[in-house]
């Protein structure tokens, strides 16, 4: 029983001349996990530091479950943070510090214990716990900032970047334990990041933030597939979407250098509008010498493994298509491309929304 | 091979260079505690020539000692700074680390001018503040009183400067962390931040120890009532102003007084000299 609702939010920090949250309007529903996004600078943090208590709104409400919250202290908000960089208390055990909050809150000395192993059981710290942070690994430092939150069973799990100080490796698994952990307990969780690959694998719904203000937000398929602008569609997917500049003519639209694509279903432009072509590095694929409707030469040619990624340049601007490896060319080469008018979204050149 | 040896020549080097450093200090010190056990004819024809009869006393005796105790209340002066220098310490923590605190992490308008103005007390020698500071503390009345030997000295700017350095270097997401797991600025105080500056806690407590133990200038002037003197003072002034000194004695309570410090250096060596090294401040 705790969603989350922030009512046009604002924020200034004292001394800073723009805000940095503008009229932020957010609802979390009780046990989604909803994952915050945006460049750096965005407010991603101010926002989940508001919902905290950490910081304080200049304008507008904060609700949590059915209690207006904001001016309350952050323990009076039934809320638990992760922070970045762990903030585990350097002279305390594992277990002093998943216990701390307990202890404060003046709970029970044999349920705090139950607690603390219970969730020590699921993190598999139950053998570290006795050591201090300092003798830990970053991967077993993480789990212990989220076993200090997941004792105090709170409505609402707050997450700052928790995996960024993490390598790839361990970042991908503990972001499949995340996952697991939130079905398992089904708290209401608000999750920042930066890393869109979080983001998608994470969420069940995503936000996107720029300049302190919601971008767009949805399912992650929903936001991949219908960016509501060239900021979203760039922001969402790896490797990014590639963007060439277009224009309606006859009906049809011009890329530029002879490629020439019918306009996506449902379109009616009007002749001479100026577009940014948003395809997909997937939506290419390779075509024979006669059925390619482009046949750049490959500049650089990257194995992934799986796949590979071709980069090239349409009308001097720089493309890459992803195909399979054993259809790569070598560096230098001709390569026949084809691409599906349906895989292609359209932005207009000076506002960037999707038309 | 070559290379070998000059670098057993460069350590060499070195060690004459530290054991010549060491005798420099060492020696005043062992001629002091040596001549402590020598009666007080004795330790002036020992002087010339130099030899090792100089340093080494051949048939050593503790009347110095005897006297010294019988003679003068020296114990109680030891007691006295025992009493001043132990509490300097314990109210020098109490007062630098809770306002060093505030300054770092308690927002308020003019926190950097207050910081400043601190500092700038830092800046002023002793010696011009005496007058005034007598002038104050006997306006309080607590001249001839231990209060008034420590009172002046427990606001160290020194004190603040160090501990906000290091509280400044602590993670302002523990303080965060803190109040999440709903605890407030008191609470936070002493269970997360304080933990974590012991040894700068630890250092500061040393150093206020070392300039209190060996403090002269103020408590001669503001203690001079003999129940209240404090050690340095008392050495000082064993002998009656028309007398020669007695020399031995003299040495006799120079060792004494030296005692207790070598005693706690030899404990917490570590942070002695992390304490110098962080203030500057010679011995
Ligand atoms: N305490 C503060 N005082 C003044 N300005 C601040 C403060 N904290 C953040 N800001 C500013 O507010 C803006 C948003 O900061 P925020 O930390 O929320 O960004 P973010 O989206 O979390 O970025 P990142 O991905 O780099 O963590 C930034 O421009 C930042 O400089
Ligand atoms: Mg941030």
């Amino acid at each position: 029983m705790a969603q989350v609702r922030l009512a046009s939010i604002g924020k200034t920090y004292e001394g800073a001349t723009a805000n940095t949250i503008r009229g932020l309007d957010l609802e979390v529903q009780d046990g989604e996990f909803l994952v915050l996004v945006g460049p750096s600078g965005c407010g991603k943090s101010t926002t989940l530091r508001m919902i905290a208590g950490l910081e304080e709104p200049t304008e507008g409400a904060i609700w949590i479950g059915n209690r207006r919250v904001d001016g309350l202290e952050p323990r009076e908000r039934d809320i638990a943070m992760v922070f970045q960089n762990y903030a585990l208390y350097p002279h305390m055990t594992v277990a002093q510090n998943m216990s701390f909050g307990l202890r404060l809150a003046k709970v029970p000395k044999p349920e705090i214990r139950r607690r603390v192993e219970a969730a020590a059981e699921t993190l598999g710290l139950s053998a570290l716990l006795g050591r201090h942070p300092k003798a830990l690994s970053g991967g077993q430092r993480q789990r212990v900032a989220m076993g200090r939150a997941i004792v105090r069973e709170p409505g609402v799990f707050l997450f700052d970047e928790p995996l960024s100080n993490l390598d790839a490796q361990l970042r991908g698994q503990m972001r499949a334990e995340i996952r697991r952990l939130h079905d398992r307990l089904s708290a209401t969780t608000v999750y920042v990041t930066h890393d869109q690959v979080e983001a998608m694998t994470l969420a069940d719904r995503v936000v996107v933030l720029k300049d302190g203000r919601i971008e767009q937000q949805g399912t992650p398929q929903e936001l991949y597939d219908r960016p509501a602008t060239r900021f979203v569609a760039g922001f969402l997917g790896s490797p990014q979407m590639n963007f060439l500049a277009g224009e309606v003519r006859q009906g049809a639209l011009d890329l530029g250098a002879g490629l020439v694509l019918a306009l996506p279903p449902g379109h009616a432009l009007a002749e001479g509008r100026k577009l940014d072509v948003g395809i997909r590095p997937e939506a290419f694929a390779v075509a024979a010498p006669g059925a390619a409707i482009l046949s750049p030469r490959a500049d650089l040619v990257e194995l992934l493994g799986a796949t590979s990624l071709v980069h090239f340049s349409h009308a001097d601007q720089p493309c890459t298509a992803l195909v399979p490896p054993a259809q790569a060319p070598r560096a230098g080469a001709v390569i026949g491309l084809t691409l599906a008018p349906d895989r292609i979204s359209l932005f207009d050149a000076e506002t960037g929304r999707a038309v | 091979m070559t290379e070998n040896r000059s670098r057993s020549r460069r350590v060499l080097g070195v060690s004459l260079i530290l054991v010549a450093i060491v005798l420099c200090f060492f020696t005043p010190f062992l001629w002091i505690v040596s001549n402590s056990f020598k009666p007080q004819l004795t330790i002036f024809a020992d002087v010339t020539p130099l030899s090792w009869k100089t340093f080494l006393p051949v048939h050593p005796v503790l009347e110095n000692y005897r006297t010294l105790f019988a003679r003068t209340n020296i114990l109680h002066a030891l007691l006295n700074t025992a009493i001043v220098s132990a509490a300097q310490v314990a109210l020098t923590l109490v007062l630098c680390s809770m306002a060093a605190y505030a300054l770092t992490r308690i927002r308020f308008r003019g926190s950097k001018v207050v910081f400043a103005l601190i500092l700038l007390t830092f800046l002023l020698p002793v010696e011009a503040m005496l007058v005034p500071l007598y002038q104050v503390v006997s306006g309080l009345g607590l001249d001839n009183t231990l209060l008034g030997v420590m009172i002046p000295w427990i606001a160290s700017p020194f004190g603040l400067f160090l501990l906000k350095q290091s509280f400044e270097e602590l993670p302002r997401d523990l303080e965060d962390a803190a109040r999440i797991d709903g605890a407030g600025h008191l609470r936070t105080f002493v269970s997360v931040i304080l933990p974590n500056v012991k040894v700068p806690l630890l250092t500061l407590g040393l150093v206020t120890f070392l300039f209190s133990w060996n403090s002269f200038l103020w408590p001669l002037v503001i203690a001079q009532a003999p129940e209240i003197q404090l050690i340095q003072v008392a050495i000082a002034q064993q002998g009656s102003p028309t007398q020669l000194p007695n020399w031995g004695e003299t040495f006799a309570g120079a060792t004494v007084a030296t005692l207790p410090l070598i005693l706690l250096f030899l404990l917490l060596q570590k942070y002695f000299t992390q304490g110098m090294a962080m203030s500057g401040i010679k011995g």
